[in-house]
């Protein structure tokens, strides 16, 4: 059923606003929803600082009602979304949350605070706040930091922004926003039942369907169609590389793809689960995969991106690879003939390729439990801690035997290789020795000779050398403490 | 506006947000992107150079010209001026001709109905070169390249005498590297048309009278037909001093060309590998002094990557080899400047232009000194200081005057704990091995006014209207640092009125002429006495018409008001001698048109006093110095090179601050952009002169994680600023370089690895790279020390 034949709808604005993509040309159907919002004359408050989801000027807030019909908002960098991908949302941006004479209370904190000084972020800042004050939580330092990341400032040294997100949100959600939640979350809820969206202009077709097995379908008839589902990576393909998308199958839709259980094999999570997700299922059982996702590009990215398309992205520098490989993770196929279980390790298969059949989608990633006696532990190694990109990562496994003896042990590196590696020179090196100083900087040289770094714009390779080397004294020492800190 | 009671009068130590954080924080700030155009607006795009240097043999324009939706495609032949932007020096072509020397320079521009049409004809020009050999580095520029200018030499004393008879003595010498100023607003300009031959251009200018000049000279049509305008810029930081000029004067181009509305907005990497950074710099230096650190003697040969043209490199590099005394008494001292030409983008004014270049050498130098002679690196500095009472001429013998060094330092030891911690911390060190902690005490002197004299100079156009309101208009632009709320203010105190009655303009060239740049942090000082003349001026006529409306009230045999005695105050006028008689402000304006007294005035104001002779390196160049001083203690995880800011403590010097939101702000922006600087924000080109960091992908600048966990910082009290306008100081540059604690404190770290006996490898910015490869540095030394550890 293509109830939403060429066009698509959402919330924005306090009524129901739809775009039909024969009718309304100015707009494809890979149009930026910032883009989209800079076109319109009332929306100008949206900037574009980088295009590429670094800098958080264009953040703006997209609700829906989660299972319990209760509106949930989560800011997200509007320069990597299509338009298709809001469908069923309520789109907010910077002028819905307040005007100058009838500010919301964040940004009454901000004007306060002294937040502003050129102005150009700070609207982005503002949907970040925004989306945490509507999360009703009262947050500490360390979670007002966490959803400010993605925002980049150049004039104020963030404190009086910080001081800003402290002093307004104060854990009640209420705004002018509150009254209308249960019609936008109905008008949503309906436009979300409404079925596939299939887009055909005469550039651009765009498949947007709401169930698996459609997609299965669409995914068999066109292989060629680009895959996406958050747009963190192939959004760049459109605002970076300037390239229009003339086939994609968006799986963002889909509801099955985004759910999780436990399951006799171990965690089994959707493929198109966003990370910020994964992020919180992970906490407290997962912390090798949480420490990680934690440095995980900023709030706005993880909202939007995915472990599949982290997977199927398949870069030697993916943050999720190498600790998925180390928590032996097993990832799910699907297609019209049937369900494929492979190892990640087995899915990689060389510098962005894997083996994903064409008429075959990620469905899951299944993490089964860590046995006690291992300990995994993750590290990534970046030029500013948070929202970079690896130079080097690792996440490493060992188990000691009764006579403190390696029994078993994994050195799973990114960033060092054309694809995630292991240092598997140093792991036959280290496995019956003893777990000593000694030993591991003996090991540190197998893990030197296994690699032959590249220099790039992120650190040379004498730097990657030395990196590496390290990762595994740091894990000698982090599983040591607190000896050796 | 009627005349109301006194209940919103502001006073001097009213909190006043910024005159835009409502418009900011609801998006209703307008930016050029923002402005609201016609249909008719064309899309702007530049042509760049793929290489670093090479002939141009020949290009064909033809196919791109023939494109559907292409208005105009132009070469430097359709250049009806002049083809030069270079702001002094005319040694920057508009756009290039048989040559190009940078890659991102520009070579031709397009206007389309459309992004993807103005791409998609790009890539129908057809360029015919020959490739060159690029010079793209510094040391490949000394060693077989030329300089863009003569070099420079400032000098006190004998420092080769000097240097012979010191008791010790070391020579070494420090990288110091770019910096991207990373405003969130790209560069961009929209110029509309008029008639004839006039030009609106709305451009994100730090300059906008130079933006002007340069639009009609290179269009050649005479300067009163271009208008300039710039309400606000997404920040600058010097980056559109000069370098805006580019992108109005092609935007401009494309428009006379067309005759319709043209925009040019740089995408965010286009911007990063067309536009000038930071000056790289390549210090040697050789330094002798007494045991207790005392500078004896002191040589500095300073080397600048100065890009393809001169832009403002001569400038900077004046500024640089000027702080490279920073905070200290060099008694007999040698500097050397070479700027020398490089096959790279023109670098440009970025915040502190030159000073935090000279000061990083000299603070290295203080933390050297330090390590050989196992002393206390603050201890060291104080040492050295400017003395109040003699040791207090610069190099440029220029006096010392109102030093406040001792009184900062004083307060801030106590304040900091300095010397606990810096105990805390040694202790803390012995007990880890892979954590390091290092804590330093660094200094700021810096001096303000332009070293180019004449430049220190402001205009203002203060208009009073019939309801008493006031628009406030003068050469000063606003690029965040709060310039036109504290001209806000001033104008509002020095009339004597509520804030609610004064706006200040979008900064228009038709309103104010022959301006200045905003830059050299001397905004305020410069604009804000303007405005005071205009409306001193202003004042002096209406209290002649306020007499005259006082005395027709009075009773005969009374005493006359006189105008001398009249004072606005408060939103009211008042006769002093007879308090009761007094009228409201909006009354004496409509009053002052009755009487057919002008209600407008123009300001003027030139800083008195400065001076500067080149060719003997010595004058007076900088009306007074500002200060401040900084503790940062950091943690450097030495295995992963991960460095965490635990505390920072800043104390700087802004006389007595108008408004302290906005000084506090820029002092802790100042210190974040100066930290991005010297520890993540790292500039890399490859062997064929491309950038490799073009965006906020691999360019790092500090995000909100990155700063001080525990970040403190206080304005110094009871240290006005005498002879400026409401002894207040300039404060945009100045505190950027109390960064240099976090940057030593890094290297305290670092040397913790040896404890302390032996000097580490150091250099600008400490990436965690560089960290690592410096601790890798001494721990490879301490193991040959050592000997083999052996297996067990």
């Amino acid at each position: 059923m293509n109830a939403y034949s060429n066009h698509i709808a959402f919330w924005m604005d306090g009524k129901k606003v739809e775009i039909d993509f024969n009718k309304d040309t100015q707009w494809r159907p890979t149009t930026t929803v910032l883009n989209y919002l800079r076109s319109l004359s009332h929306h100008k408050g949206t900037k574009e600082g980088c295009a590429e989801g670094d800098c958080g000027a264009c953040t703006v807030v997209v609700a829906e009602p989660d299972e319990a019909g209760h509106m949930q908002y989560k800011a997200i960098d509007s320069c990597l979304v299509f338009l298709p991908m809001i469908h069923g949302k309520h789109l907010v941006s910077v002028e819905n949350v307040g005007s100058s004479d009838n500010m919301h209370p964040v940004q009454q904190a901000m004007v306060d605070c002294d937040g502003s000084q050129c102005g150009y972020c700070t609207p982005g800042f503002i949907m970040s706040m925004f989306s945490l004050y509507k999360s009703a939580q009262i947050p500490d330092r360390e979670e007002i930091l966490d959803a400010l990341t993605g925002n980049l400032c150049r004039c104020t040294g963030y404190r009086p922004i910080v001081e800003a997100a402290a002093k307004s949100c104060l854990g009640n959600s209420k705004d002018h926003f509150s009254p209308q939640e249960s019609e936008v979350a109905g008008a949503l809820t309906a436009i979300q039942n409404s079925g596939n969206i299939e887009i055909k202009t005469g550039e651009n077709t765009y498949f947007r369907p709401t169930s698996l097995t459609d997609a299965l379908n669409l995914r068999s008839q066109h292989p060629s169609a680009l895959l996406v589902c958050g747009g963190t990576d192939v959004g760049l393909m459109v605002t970076k590389k300037k390239i229009q998308l003339p086939l994609v199958l968006d799986l963002s839709g889909i509801p099955d793809l985004r759910a999780h259980a436990e399951t006799p094999l171990g965690l089994r999570l959707g493929a198109t689960l966003s990370l910020e997700k994964v992020k919180l299922l992970s906490k407290g059982r997962l912390p090798a995969l949480n420490d990680m996702l934690a440095v995980f590009g900023s709030r706005q990215i993880r909202e939007q991106a995915t472990l599949g398309g982290n997977l199927a992205n398949a870069s030697p520098i993916g943050d999720t690879p190498p600790v998925l490989i180390a928590l032996n993770a097993s990832i799910e196929l699907q297609s019209l003939a049937g369900t494929r279980v492979m190892k990640v390790t087995e899915f990689i298969t060389g510098y962005r390729t894997t083996a994903l059949h064409p008429d075959e989608l990620i469905t899951a990633v299944i993490i089964p439990p860590t046995p006690a006696q291992v300990t995994v532990k993750s590290y990534k190694i970046s030029k500013r801690k948070d929202l970079d990109i690896s130079t080097v990562s690792g996440c490493f496994w060992i188990e000691l035997d009764s006579k403190d003896l390696v029994k078993d042990i994994g050195l799973v590196y990114g960033g060092m290789a054309a694809m995630t590696k292991r240092a598997r020179m140093a792991e036959d090196f280290l496995r019956g020795k003893p777990w000593t100083r000694d030993q591991v900087e003996a090991a540190m040289d197998h893990v030197e000779a296994e690699f032959t770094p590249i220099s790039d714009a992120r650190s040379g390779k004498e730097g990657r050398r030395i990196m590496a080397r390290n990762l595994l004294l740091k894990f000698w020492a982090d599983t040591n403490l607190p000896l050796h800190v | 506006m009627s005349d109301r009671p006194m209940h919103t009068i502001m006073s001097e130590n009213t909190k006043i947000p910024h005159e835009s954080g409502a418009y900011h924080v609801t998006g209703e700030a307008t930016y050029i992107d923002d402005i609201l155009v016609d249909t008719r607006l064309l899309h702007g795009h530049v042509y760049t150079s793929p290489h670093a240097h090479a002939r141009v043999l020949g290009f064909d324009l033809s196919l791109a010209q023939g494109h559907r939706g292409v208005h105009a495609v132009l070469s430097y032949k359709d250049i009806r001026g002049e083809n030069q932007m270079g702001p002094a020096i005319k040694d920057e072509l508009v756009l290039a001709v048989d040559e190009v020397i940078f890659v991102g320079q520009a070579m031709f521009l397009i206007a389309a109905d459309d992004e993807a049409t103005a791409i998609a004809a790009a890539k129908l020009i057809v360029v015919e070169y020959e490739l060159l050999p690029a010079i793209l580095s510094i040391q490949a520029a000394i060693e077989g390249g030329e300089k863009l200018q003569p070099s420079r030499k400032i000098a006190a004393g004998d420092s080769s005498t000097a240097l012979a008879n010191a008791p010790h003595q070391f020579k070494g010498l420090l990288e110091i590297g770019a910096q991207e100023h990373w405003y969130l607003e790209t560069q961009v300009c929209l110029c509309i048309p008029g008639e004839g031959q006039e030009i609106r251009a709305f451009s994100s200018t730090q300059h906008p009278s130079e933006t002007q000049a340069l639009i009609a000279e290179v269009l050649h049509i005479p300067k009163m037909e271009v208008e300039v305008q710039i309400r606000r810029m997404g920040g600058a930081f010097g980056g559109k001093e000069t370098q805006a000029n580019h992108t109005a004067i092609w935007a401009a181009l494309l428009c006379q060309a067309t005759r319709k509305p043209v925009k040019i907005r740089l995408f965010r990497d286009d911007d990063q590998k067309m536009t000038g950074k930071r000056h790289r710099f390549l210090a040697h230096y050789q330094v002798g002094f007494d045991a207790l650190g005392t500078i004896e003697g002191l040589e500095i040969e300073l080397n600048a990557d100065g890009g393809s043209s001169t832009d403002l490199t001569m400038a900077v590099l004046e500024r640089a080899m000027m702080h490279s005394d920073n905070s200290y008494f060099l008694p007999d001292v040698t500097i050397v400047g070479h700027a020398w030409k490089l096959n790279l983008p023109s670098n440009t004014a970025f915040r502190g232009f030159g000073g935090p270049q000279g000061m990083a050498v000299i603070e290295n130098i203080m933390d050297r000194i330090a390590r050989q002679l196992q002393l206390d690196p603050a201890d060291v500095r104080m040492r050295n200081y400017y003395g109040l009472a003699d040791r207090n001429v610069t190099p440029f013998g220029q006096l010392v005057e109102n030093n406040r060094l001792y009184m900062i330092q004083e307060e801030l030891l106590h304040s900091s704990s300095y010397a606990q911690r810096r105990a805390d911390v040694a202790a803390w060190n012995a007990q880890h091995e892979f954590l390091k902690k290092g804590i330093a005490l660094t200094p700021v002197k810096f001096g303000i006014s332009f070293t180019t004299s004449f430049l220190n100079q402001a205009g203002a156009l203060v208009n009073i209207y019939k309801d008493g309101t006031v628009l406030v208009n003068h050469g000063g632009t606003e690029m965040g640092q709060g310039l036109h709320t504290k001209i806000r203010q001033i104008a509002a105190l020095e009339l004597g009125v509520d804030l609610d009655r004064v706006k200040v303009n979008a900064t228009n060239t038709s309103k104010v002429p022959n301006t200045s740049a905003t830059a050299a942090s001397a905004g305020t000082d410069l604009n804000g006495a303007a405005v005071k003349n205009a409306i001193d001026q202003l004042k002096a006529r209406m209290k002649e018409v306020a007499a005259i409306v006082l005395n027709q009230t009075i009773i005969a045999g009374e005493e006359a008001s006189l105008p001398e005695n009249i004072h606005l105050k408060g939103d009211m006028v008042f006769d002093d001698l007879h308090p009761a008689r007094k009228l409201g402000f909006t009354k004496l304006c409509e009053a002052c048109v009755f009487h057919q007294v002008s209600l407008s005035a123009t300001g003027f104001y030139k800083t008195p006093g400065v001076y500067f002779d080149r060719s003997i390196g010595k004058g007076r160049p900088y009306h007074y110095f500002s200060f401040g001083m900084a503790v940062t203690e950091v943690q450097v995880d030495t295995l992963t090179g991960h460095v965490q800011l635990l505390r920072a403590d800043l104390l700087h010097d802004v006389g007595e601050s108008p408004n302290p939101g906005i000084d506090i702000g820029q002092v802790e922006g100042a210190y974040i952009q100066g930290l991005g600087w010297m520890t993540t924000e790292e500039c890399k080109w490859d062997d064929k002169g491309n950038l490799l960091n073009h965006s906020p992908d691999t360019y790092k600048i500090p995000n909100v994680q990155d700063i001080p966990a525990d970040f403190r910082v206080a304005l110094l009290q009871g240290a006005p600023n005498p002879n400026t306008i409401r002894r207040s100081k300039a404060v945009g540059e100045p505190p950027l370089m109390l960064a240099f604690s976090a940057w030593l404190a890094i290297k305290d770290a670092i040397s913790a690895v040896a404890d302390h006996q032996l000097e580490p490898q150091f250099q600008l910015p400490m990436t965690n790279e560089a960290i690592l490869i410096s601790v890798e540095g001494l721990r490879q030394q301490m193991k040959r020390m050592r000997g083999p550890r052996s297996l067990q």
